[in-house]
């Protein structure tokens, strides 16, 4: 009998223990993940408002912004989201150099 | 607070744990592979029990015995009532040899070898053939040790090895109080000394102070071994009236009796286990009395402490792990319940990773900026405002979703200096978010 209550009560504080790491640490990872998805959505965006505005077709844009669209239909983590980003970026500042003239 | 509790529960539980743990050692003392090598055997002689008598060889005793029906070898202590023995015997032919007490084992050995004699005493033990016989009562032992006088086992064991009926019991030993003079003696020496030692008795010394009578300083009155053929001398009672409260102790050779407070409680008790247990080895040996006394003290002891008798038991110290072993597993399970509970709340509560400060002012002066200078743009700034519009949204979607403050604000950040840009170059200074938001905030 006590040691049924032995084993369970060491179950349950593994369990307990192991939970209160693990579920803040998803917690947060998933946090970092959306936050980067939205900031590569946010210049995905940008960049799309960008080429529509733009004068001249810039072929190394589209192909950047391609690949960042094609990154984020893949929805990888957050080093995904920030290389999607970062070309959403790249792409953007071409074209708005382009429109700049 | 709540982090702290976890801990100490966590803490409380292992501590528990490890108590239990090291609760479960257990005790089987087996050795078998370790057996350590046994201590040398007690030497014989060692507690003075030798009284250094010597026998003959055993040719010369079967030739002593073979001459004499009765031989009593020098040293000799025991007696008996011959009449009695005659009786027990039936006229059978009755060869009894006395040897003294103390002797070596292989003098022993060579008395208890004499196949001529029909009894062989040795101190006061008596046996023969393949018999021997032993006192097993009060009444018996009285007989026997303070007064050497064994005609109770000696007419039993005649009685049986001539299958005659056996003997009648021997009559109990007769008693006296002591005269005026004897008191006298034995209280002057008591009350200066504490003990009175008559003459031939061996107490050399009697110990200060014994756990036997805790708080009491007992008196002690040492006797040799007494005639059998005349009352024995009653010194307890007579000195327990002269000296009431105390404890006294009496000793007639090797013969130990009590008197004084709770004689009644344990004296009979010390006499039955201290005799029925060392009567064997008193009656061969010449023990001086001192050790004896010491050997009959820490029985009493051993009783006293045994809790016989509704006395009440030794002061034993509270030992909380005894009392709380069985409590031991629901301790640990209540820390581990309560741990849960503490982790369960962590866990659970509704946390957001920012405070959303200042968020949706920003938000709402920027979208009204956004919108009061959609009207006025056209290519350029037109794209421009899209961006910032667009930054917006992002910034909003961030914010309904909890996402940290730093990121609703970098993509604010971002919206604003688009929407700064368009301003610029609209060629309104009025609509740069800055002046804008400071207007409208005033």
């Amino acid at each position: 009998m006590t040691g049924v209550v032995w084993v369970l009560a060491a179950v349950v504080i593994a369990v307990a223990g192991c939970g209160a790491v693990a579920v803040p640490r998803l917690r947060d990872r998933d946090l970092r993940r959306r936050t980067a998805w939205s900031a590569a959505r946010a210049a995905i965006e940008s960049a799309t408002v960008s080429r529509d505005a733009a004068a001249g077709t810039r072929p190394e844009a589209e192909q950047l912004l391609a690949r960042a669209e094609t990154i984020a239909a893949a929805h990888g983590g957050p080093r995904a989201a920030r290389a999607a980003e970062d070309h959403a970026r790249r792409a953007d500042a071409l074209w708005q150099e382009a429109t700049r003239g | 607070m709540v982090e702290r509790a976890r801990w100490i529960l966590l803490a409380a539980a292992v501590a528990v744990l490890v108590t239990f743990l090291l609760v479960q050692k257990q005790s089987t003392d087996v050795s078998y592979g370790q057996a350590p090598a046994a201590k040398d055997p007690i030497p014989e002689g060692s507690a003075g029990e030798l009284s250094g008598a010597t026998v003959p060889s055993a040719e010369q005793l079967t030739a002593l015995v073979k001459a004499s029906p009765v031989v009593r070898l020098p040293g000799s202590i025991a007696t008996w009532d011959d009449r009695a023995v005659k009786a027990a015997a039936g006229g059978a032919d009755v060869r009894i040899l006395v040897a003294p007490p103390g002797l070596k084992k292989e003098d022993s050995d060579r008395v208890h070898d004499v196949d001529a004699a029909t009894v062989r005493v040795v101190g006061t033990e008596v046996s023969g053939g393949i018999l021997q016989a032993s006192a097993d009562r009060a009444d018996e032992w009285i007989h026997q040790f303070a007064t050497g006088d064994v005609t109770e086992s000696l007419t039993t064991l005649i009685a049986h090895l001539n299958h005659q009926p056996e003997a009648p019991d021997q009559p109990a030993l007769a008693r006296r109080d002591p005269t005026a003079a004897e008191l006298a003696a034995a209280t002057a020496d008591l009350r200066t000394t504490g003990r009175f030692v008559a003459p031939g008795a061996t107490l050399k010394d009697a110990p200060a102070t014994t756990a036997a009578f805790p708080g009491a300083q007992p008196l002690y009155v040492a006797l040799p071994q007494q005639p059998a053929d005349r009352p024995l001398v009653h010194f307890g009672p007579a000195l327990a009236r002269e000296f009431p409260g105390r404890p006294i102790v009496v000793m007639y050779g090797s013969w130990v009796e009590y008197d004084g407070p709770s004689a009644a409680a344990f004296a009979d008790v010390a006499t039955a286990s201290f005799y029925g247990q060392f009567g064997d080895r008193l009656s061969q040996y010449a023990y001086p009395q001192r050790n004896v006394l010491g050997a009959w003290l820490d029985r009493v002891t051993a009783i006293r402490y045994a809790g016989l008798f509704d006395r009440p038991l030794p002061y034993v110290p509270f030992d909380p792990l005894r009392v709380a072993l069985p409590a031991l597993p629901w301790l640990f399970a209540a820390c581990a319940v309560g741990f849960l509970a503490l982790s369960a709340s962590r866990v659970l509560r509704p946390g957001r990773p920012g405070t959303g400060a200042g968020v949706p002012a920003r938000l709402a002066g920027l979208t009204a900026l956004a919108v009061e200078i959609s009207g006025l743009t056209d290519g350029a700034s037109a794209a421009s405002l899209t961006r910032g519009i667009t930054r917006l949204t992002a910034a909003r979607a961030a914010f309904d979703e909890n996402l940290p403050d730093k990121h609703v604000h970098g993509l604010l950040d971002a919206a604003e200096s688009e929407l700064d840009t368009t301003a610029g170059l609209l060629g309104r200074a009025d609509y740069r978010p800055a002046a804008f938001l400071q207007g409208r905030l005033a």
